[in-house]
């Protein structure tokens, strides 16, 4: 920014310099006295009260900055003889864009082109203004005006790019194309053109409009030379001749992408698809989502002949037996892979014979089958067969394996592809064999991993081991097991696997998914919440992996430690949305014009993103629930959110979204293949158990909802406070002033929120009355209880204040909602409390529920009664004046002091629940979770990979497994990890238990209140 | 078996495998699109059949007149796609855009002293150790500047290596 000083406003450089040096050193309040010396001599010049709206800015004075930003554009606009230089603009531009008005900006912009129309610089600034406010028309128009003045390639690309944003990006008809075209082709020409990045575009223009043929000739030209990397040309060429439907020139040209680069995969099946006149590859390129491309081409049905299929298919054969031949280099696993598919396509045909598919992929295993990749290059081709042969060809590749005859670590990476493929692909037949049979191939594995070690002894500690996936396909199976047998011991010593395996090398982040999944699933979130801080998941990575821990921490008591990871993630989006356009621009600056499209859309894909519209909502409940026992604190942060209104508007909105998915459900583990997902909490199926069915547009609909649905919450505990206050006050002041609209807005949001019920807002206000029967039958289960109970909280306090419903019986007793609302919270939450297991390795799940009962619906409930008593309860001043208020709304008052009373005894009751689980002590505990782990040799159950492993510890040599490896191992202790879990857990119940004394504290002073009345 | 394209914005929701990996940096956004805006020519990705990404190398040309060069910011390779020569693959293509088309001197990049692996393996790739750069790495460990020179250094000035370490604020550029 220093190097910007020019000669602005008429003010000399020395004057400014300084002011601008103490802003780049962050020297503030220096800058501010600066300027406030030159302000005194140019009291008008828009630069520098740009200057000192921007220190202000940078000091956190908005209101200030705003103010002064507001006088520097007044002045600049009412005097004429101001030059409209670009430093002042600029400046101003700065200001704006940090306060957020980036329309104030370009209105500076537009001004001064207005008064200088042909001055570039200024025109420059003004095509920055649109391309930040996302105005792709104005671009267009201004682009043009600067590509007449100048004559610049580059301005009518900027043009060009603005055209087909609105195309791509908004409302624009494909018939703006056309009129791009024309811009090019008479700038081609009389110009020509000059940039690799100016021919892509007028390529994919062409494109659109399905000109193959004119883009092709395009190409082959003159203009094609401007491609220097060749193999993109003949991509291009490619695809174009291939859309264009000339298979046979398309083949060709993939034929010399092959020939060039035999291990070009994609260049292959394009090779294959152009060969066989099938174009369902291109087709699927536009369909597919681009974040999750499928992992198998699907063909269509060839309409070849037999005969010509079968000659086209020896082409390919023929072309691929050269490939292997003439490749000298041995890692090139293309033209094997590629005879597979060959192979495959026949199948598809019809014409497939198992065995041959099945031989190449033999010959494929002994060529490649100590690869890390071997099993996802070849997962594919298992789709093709049936259970039986997908079991015969394990038994080929067991028996061709123990004939091959390869180096230690070749050996060791065979074994690994074969349990790889059997467990990922063959599912089917882990789920038919026994218990025992899967147990022995466990301890195998695990073995296997063991006498390995010394493989890796002298590799650098930052360098994969080998045989590090053993480790996380026997925890795997253990996983495996406990959903057969649910025996805890087996998820226990899946744990012990992977730690043990971590203490070997602490940087496998296989093995951190795979543990953080499994203490989540103890309930020991804080330690699935350190392993998740190990990964050091940042930056983009946030979108793809948060959804590992977040759903978890969504219903955790570890709000400290959520919050940080919504305002990480939140931060990290938001800083992408505000500064994504300036590198917009700086592609269109360095004539990358391809990548601006590329922004634009990406930066859309982020906007819609499921992950952040729901940690949009998530993050001001957590703020509700985290302020919820003091109402004075709760309404600042209600004010600070605009009293839910936003929240609404976002509510209203989301129906018509389409949202993005981006998290990468490939890294999760078997056993939650998504979010929703989790198989453990389920009985055992024996079905394949990792069908990862990603249902999109299922998830789609229903997240849609749950978002409309929590967005309305904010609002709704807004109005849930007036609507309680407002109530007092009626019956204070008979013929007072009431406020329908709160009442009205309130009824209007419970008959939405009973949507998401499943009901009418009368037939779920009968729901409640039945205390959540309708008739005979129950309406709640787990998954709908907490919002059948938000409901009715919302519903107490809207019929406070309404005359609608049966009102509250004004002689006698409680109000009848408020009666069963308090009886619901006391029985869910003891109900829950009850049923959370006396075992500690139990599944969190229960203590969840009660998590959000007490910091849901019985905290909104705790902000109507505090909004209630805060109104009826005289303040001190007023104390002698209205002190009858209490009384007079006699019955309210009675249902308020029940109420404390009830949830006081419930909160004490999950309390003493939790000091009774903490109060064992914690060896007994972990040494209650190693006993599951040791058995007598003959007992079935879990143990016997744990067996191996303490045996393995005691027995391994320094020689053997080098030093750093023995020290490691030696230091490492099961009872640790035990002690870890227990911890861990704990702390979770801890954490409720802080927040569940903090209500109780609220009701008790609550008590003490209504006591001094 | 290798496609190597383009890298682009949707492939930094996909490269997870990759950059898992302790020793791969995730930079911040503006990093990113910086280098897909500038040079994105020197931003490739390797993909794998399964439409698995493989690895990706990220770089720029800068300098200038004997010290315009292509500089590797980040290479970096999936543990299943590792000991395949990809890496290999990814700084040729990197080397030949620099060399052939941006007709630079030399390639360098810059690696921790600590990291034996890598320095092994740029050695085997023709890089020589040109200078040692004391606390390069968040004022801690020290990097190495290693340099190859391209076909238009003929005498191979550009990899003669310095006698001397020097200090971060003395690089030419960051």
């Amino acid at each position: 920014m220093a190097s910007k000083f020019g000669f602005a406003g008429g003010i000399p450089e020395r004057k400014v310099r300084p002011i601008w040096d103490a802003i780049d050193s962050r020297q503030f309040k220096n800058a501010l006295k600066h300027v406030t010396t030159l302000l005194a001599k140019h009291p008008n010049s828009p630069y520098v009260l740009a200057l000192k709206a921007l220190v202000l800015e940078r000091m956190g004075k908005i209101d200030d900055a705003s103010a002064v930003s507001l006088t520097a554009k007044e002045n600049l606009f009412s005097n004429d003889l101001l030059s409209m230089d670009d430093l002042t603009l600029s400046t101003l531009q700065i200001v704006f864009q940090r306060l957020d008005r980036l329309d104030l900006a370009t209105e500076c912009y537009e001004h001064a082109c207005g008064k200088f129309p042909n001055k570039m610089e200024l025109m420059m600034g003004l095509f920055n203004c649109y391309v930040r406010e996302y105005s792709f028309v104005k671009q267009q128009q201004t682009a043009i005006k600067m590509y007449k003045l100048a004559g610049e390639e580059k301005y009518l690309l900027w043009s060009v790019c603005s055209i087909h944003l609105q195309v791509l990006c908004g409302n624009g008809g494909d018939k703006l194309l056309v009129l791009a075209e024309g811009l090019l082709k008479k700038h081609v020409a009389s110009h020509s053109l000059h940039e690799p990045e100016a021919l892509m575009v007028y390529i994919s223009i062409l494109e659109q409009q399905a000109k193959f043929g004119d883009a092709l000739e395009i190409l082959s030209g003159k203009l094609g030379s401007l491609l220097t990397i060749n193999v993109d040309k003949l991509r291009m060429q490619g695809r174009l001749l291939a859309l264009a439907g000339d298979y046979t020139a398309a083949a060709d040209i993939f034929h010399k992408i092959l020939e060039s680069c035999p291990d070009d995969w994609e260049g292959f099946l394009h090779y294959l698809g152009c060969l066989l006149e099938d174009g369902s590859i291109w087709c699927d390129e536009a369909v597919n989502d681009p974040v999750h491309p499928p992992k198998f081409v699907s063909c269509k049905v060839s309409h070849l002949t037999d005969e010509q299929f079968d000659s086209r298919i020896s082409i390919a054969s023929a072309f691929i037996r050269k490939l292997q031949t003439d490749t000298v280099d041995n890692s090139v696993r293309g033209p094997y892979l590629a005879t597979i598919e060959i192979e495959r396509r026949r199948h598809l045909r019809g014409k497939g014979n198992d065995n041959n598919l099945m031989d190449g992929i033999v010959q494929y295993f002994c060529r490649f089958g100590h690869l890390g990749c071997f099993t996802s290059d070849v997962e594919m081709f298992f789709e093709v067969f049936t259970t039986d042969k997908k079991a015969e060809l394990s038994e080929k590749l067991m028996k061709i394996n123990d004939t091959l005859s390869t180096p230690p670590t070749k050996t060791l990476g065979l074994s690994i592809s074969l349990f790889k493929i059997k467990q990922q692909l063959l599912l089917g037949d882990m789920f038919n064999s026994s218990a025992n049979d899967v147990e022995v191939s466990c301890v195998q594995m695990f073995e296997m991993y063991c006498k390995n070690i010394p493989l890796s002894k002298d590799l650098d500690p930052q360098e994969s081991m080998h045989g590090e996936e053993l480790l996380s396909i026997t925890s795997n199976i253990l996983v495996q097991l406990f959903w057969r047998t649910k025996n805890v011991g087996y998820l226990v010593e899946a744990v012990m696997v992977l730690e043990f395996g971590l203490s070997i090398r602490r940087y496998v982040s296989q093995y951190k998914i795979l543990l953080l999944h499994l203490y989540c699933h103890f309930g020991a979130l804080s330690v699935a919440h350190e392993w998740y801080k190990s990964l050091d998941v940042k930056n983009i990575l946030m979108e793809s992996m948060l959804h590992h821990i977040l759903p978890q921490m969504l219903v955790s008591p570890l709000w400290t430690e959520l919050n940080s990871l919504l305002k990480d993630y939140l931060k990290f989006m938001d800083d992408h949305f505000r500064e994504s356009a300036d590198l917009t621009f700086l592609a269109y600056h360095h004539k990358n014009y391809s990548k601006i499209i590329e922004f634009v859309q990406f930066k859309d894909r982020l906007q819609r993103s499921s992950q952040y519209l729901v940690t949009r909502v998530e993050t001001p409940i957590l703020q509700l629930k985290q302020n919820a026992d003091n109402i004075e604190d709760e309404e600042g942060i209600l004010q600070s959110m605009k009293c839910g209104v936003d929240f609404l508007e976002l509510s209203n909105e989301i129906g018509s979204k389409s949202l993005t998915f981006n998290e990468d459900l490939e890294s999760r583990p078997w056993w939650t293949p998504t979010v929703e997902k989790n198989y453990l909490l389920g009985p055992f199926q024996g079905i394949s158990y990792c069908p990862k069915e990603i249902l999109t547009k299922e998830r789609e609909t229903s997240l849609k909802r749950e978002i409309e649905k929590k967005s309305l919450l904010p609002r709704m505990i807004y109005l849930s406070i007036q609507s309680a206050s407002l109530s007092i006050k009626e019956h204070v002041e008979v013929n007072g002033s009431v406020k329908p609209d709160i009442t009205l807005e309130l009824k209007l949001l419970l008959e939405r929120f009973s949507q998401f019920l499943g009901f009418s807002l009368s037939e779920a206000i009968e729901v409640v009355k039945g205390s959540f029967s309708n008739g005979e039958r129950s309406v709640v289960s787990d998954s709908n209880l907490i919002d059948w109970l938000n409901f009715t909280v919302f519903l107490n306090a809207w019929n406070l204040s309404s005359r609608e419903l049966v009102h509250p019986d004004r002689n006698e007793g409680r109000p009848i909602i408020w009666n069963i609302l308090d009886s619901l919270l006391e029985r869910y939450i003891l109900e829950n409390v009850r049923s959370m297991e006396p075992q500690l390795c139990s599944p969190c799940s229960k203590v969840q529920l009660l998590m959000q009962l007490v910091t849901e619906p019985l905290a909104w409930h705790g902000l109507v009664i505090q909004s209630c008593l805060r109104s009826c309860l005289p303040s001190s001043k007023k104390k002698k004046k209205s002190g009858s208020a209490y009384q007079s709304s006699s019955n309210l008052a009675h249902a308020i002091t029940e109420s404390v009373q009830q949830l006081s005894l419930v909160l004490e009751g999950v309390i003493k629940q939790i000091s009774e689980s903490n109060r064992r002590p914690e060896d007994e505990n972990s040494d209650g979770i190693l006993s599951l782990l040791r058995k007598d040799e003959h007992n079935d159950g879990p143990g016997r990979v744990f067996h191996v492993l303490e045996t393995f510890i005691s027995s391994m040599s320094n020689a053997e497994v080098g030093d750093r490896i023995y020290h490691s191992l030696k230091s490492w202790s099961p009872a640790d990890v035990a002690r870890k879990m227990m911890t861990g857990k704990l702390k979770v119940l801890t954490a409720f238990s802080a927040i569940c004394e903090s209500k109780l504290k609220l009701l008790q002073s609550l008590k003490q209140q209504i006591a001094q009345v | 078996m290798t496609t190597i394209r383009r890298f682009c914005c949707n492939d930094l929701l996909r490269f997870t495998n990759v950059n898992l990996d302790h020793l791969t940096e995730t930079f911040n956004m503006s990093f990113y699109m910086t280098y897909l805006a500038r040079w994105p020519d020197y931003f490739h990705l390797a993909q794998g059949p399964g439409n698995h990404i493989m690895g990706y190398i990220m770089g720029k040309v800068e300098g200038q007149g004997e010290s315009w060069h292509g500089h590797v910011t980040a290479v970096t390779v999936a543990p299943d796609y590792r000991r395949q020569q990809l890496a290999k693959k990814l700084m040729n293509l990197l080397e030949d855009i620099s060399d052939n088309i941006d007709k630079a001197y030399f390639v360098d990049l810059f690696v921790r002293a600590s990291n034996a692996p890598a320095i092994k393996m740029y050695e085997k790739l023709g890089y020589v150790i040109y200078r040692r750069v004391l606390r390069y790495y968040s004022g801690e460990e020290d990097g190495l500047d290693m340099r190859k020179a391209l076909s238009r250094d003929v005498d191979k000035k550009s990899v003669i290596p310095l006698k001397r370490p020097v200090t971060p604020d003395e690089l030419e550029y960051d």
